[in-house]
């Protein structure tokens, strides 16, 4: 399991793309869209940060599964899957493998842009357990149904067309662009159902509210749940997924 | 002893395999031949424990794969036909990640990788990314992964394909050490010559079914006729005829017939009454191609 992972994470540290669309664009989306957005009358200064920084976290976190797709279809194209079922390691520790590097990268990610926030807009964080508490399940999220995607989709161009799909469809409608209450009615139900307004509810009370852990339970709950449907997901379809398998 | 019982596979509607059954001594090198598409590389992921769905059994020292898969998979190292490397990392993390996937580390790995290394010829190169790599370097590599945990059978599926001739030979030279430390083999190829010259018994597949089994002689003795081959500008089918089973192959024909030297005595003395002079008359040796084509009536080639 640990040489699985030790493996990825070197060669995601190699990867160029993934540290561009990790820190450098949701940083680049976050200055402007701050300057955008500072002079709104309508919204205070602390609201406006509140509400791009970590949403723009949330949103960017999602894109992780851009890479886990990547990772897993060129296993499976190049007949690493076949061959390391040929090894003694369990399939349930492949896959532990393959998840913690990703996992460790997004919680890099969502600690590198909170510190931005705090340092360039003076974001007030609240309670640091509830806060690391509510990364690590985003974490969990984005990595779980990202090792989903990666094990379902027939090809790299579809993973990456439905990662985009549910990043930038779910940062819509989950309000991580605007605020969900501006919303339509009927758009506001559908939020409900999305796990990005779910992290971004609980980001906000957090920082606003001065929340802490027993105030996001309904946040983790769903959450960690939808991470670890997608991580059973992926553990079903792996018989599938060997099959499929080059070599 | 490896003890192949009654092995079948399914893909849908297609029968992959069908009751295979067959024996591997121990410390002998077994070749599974058939052209593309006959089911030797289902075979051998069924061999190596990757298929979790088939019908059959294979038996390592009395151990099932079917039932014992991780006993089995310490036991052997896969080779596949596609190169697995991490093509951006080095040769020596490669040979980490596998090593640990076989549960070896410190300095037992440690060791381990530099005997691979030199056994591979790539001791000067392990620091190196795979990328950089040739063809047959990657060919190379591929195989060392698979020796680092000492397996006691070697499961290769085509392993030189799309090499030069040098690293071909380089690759011959590692069999040829394996066998003489005494692991079994189970080699898979289409290149005829290649089983030949390297394993001490074959298995023929086609369409999914082991036509036939055996050590090489005793193939040849049951299912080879002594033959001459004859070639030359007029010598056709019908002039060949009356003296025994022409068959055309290349640029010539195999003629088969119960005694061969007299056939070839009698055919100089036609071809001096007629005044034929044949490019190419001599004793043919047969091959595993032949044997392949008497059993099915296809060409492993053209199949």
């Amino acid at each position: 399991m640990w040489a699985i992972a030790r493996t990825e994470l070197k060669k995601n540290i190699q990867d160029i793309g993934l540290w561009f669309w990790t820190f450098v664009l949701p940083i680049i989306f976050i200055v402007a869209f701050v300057a955008i957005f500072k002079g709104d009358e309508s919204a205070s200064y602390q609201e406006v940060v509140t509400q791009i920084i970590p949403g723009y976290t949330v949103m960017f976190a999602f894109f992780i599964m851009i890479s886990m797709v990547i990772a897993f279809v060129k296993d499976r194209e190049r007949g690493m899957v076949a061959r390391i079922a040929s090894t003694p390691l369990p399939i349930k520790d492949y896959f532990i493998g393959k998840w913690i590097p990703f996992m460790m990268i997004v919680l890099i990610q969502i600690t590198v842009l909170l510190t931005f926030g705090v340092l360039v807009y003076d974001l007030a964080l609240g309670d640091p357990i509830a806060l690391i508490t509510l990364s690590l399940a985003l974490a969990f999220i984005v990595t779980g149904f990202g090792m989903a995607m990666a094990v379902l989709v027939k090809t790299e161009n579809m993973g990456i067309a439905l990662t985009q799909v549910i990043a930038l469809g779910g940062a819509l409608l989950g309000g991580l662009w605007m605020p969900v209450e501006i919303m339509p009615d009927y758009v506001q139900t559908i939020s409900q159902m999305l796990p990005q307004y779910w992290a971004l509810e609980g980001y906000k009370e957090i920082i606003l509210q001065d929340g802490g852990v027993s105030d996001i339970w309904k946040p983790l709950l769903i959450l960690v749940g939808a991470g670890a449907a997608g991580g059973i997901l992926a553990y079903a379809a792996y018989p599938r997924f060997l099959r499929q398998s080059r070599s | 002893m490896i003890d192949v019982v009654n092995i079948s596979k399914q893909y849908g509607a297609i029968q992959a395999l069908d009751n295979i059954s067959f024996e591997i001594e121990e410390g002998s090198c077994f070749g599974v031949v058939g052209p593309n598409g006959a089911g030797k590389s289902t075979l051998m992921k069924i061999l190596s424990g990757i298929l979790l769905e088939f019908k059959g059994d294979m038996l390592l020292n009395d151990h099932s794969v079917a039932k014992e898969r991780m006993y089995i998979k310490k036991r052997i190292g896969y080779i596949p036909q596609e190169i697995c490397l991490e093509e951006t990392l080095s040769a020596r993390d490669n040979m980490i990640l596998f090593g640990k996937l076989y549960g070896l580390s410190g300095k037992k790995l440690q060791d381990r990788m530099e005997s691979v290394l030199e056994q591979i010829g790539l001791s000067d190169r392990s620091k190196d990314k795979v990328t950089t790599f040739s063809g047959g370097m990657k060919r190379r590599l591929n195989i060392g992964c698979a020796l680092l945990h000492e397996p006691d059978v070697v499961i290769m599926d085509e392993p030189t394909v799309g090499i030069d001739p040098q690293s071909r030979n380089s690759i011959f030279t590692i069999i040829e050490q394996l066998k003489a430390s005494g692991s079994t083999i189970i080699y898979s190829s289409h290149y005829m010559e290649e089983v030949e010259n390297l394993c001490d018994s074959i298995g023929l597949i086609d369409k999914g079914q082991l036509v036939e089994f055996g050590a090489m002689n005793e193939l040849l003795e049951r299912h080879a006729a002594p033959s001459l081959f004859v070639a030359g500008g007029s010598i056709d089918h019908d002039m060949l005829a009356p003296f025994g089973s022409p068959v055309e192959k290349g640029d010539g024909f195999v003629l088969t017939s119960d005694s061969p030297l007299d056939t070839l005595e009698q055919l100089v003395s036609r071809f001096r009454e007629d005044g034929i002079d044949p490019r190419r008359l001599e004793l043919y040796r047969p091959r595993l191609e032949d044997i392949f084509f008497h059993l099915t009536g296809t060409q492993l080639r053209d199949a």
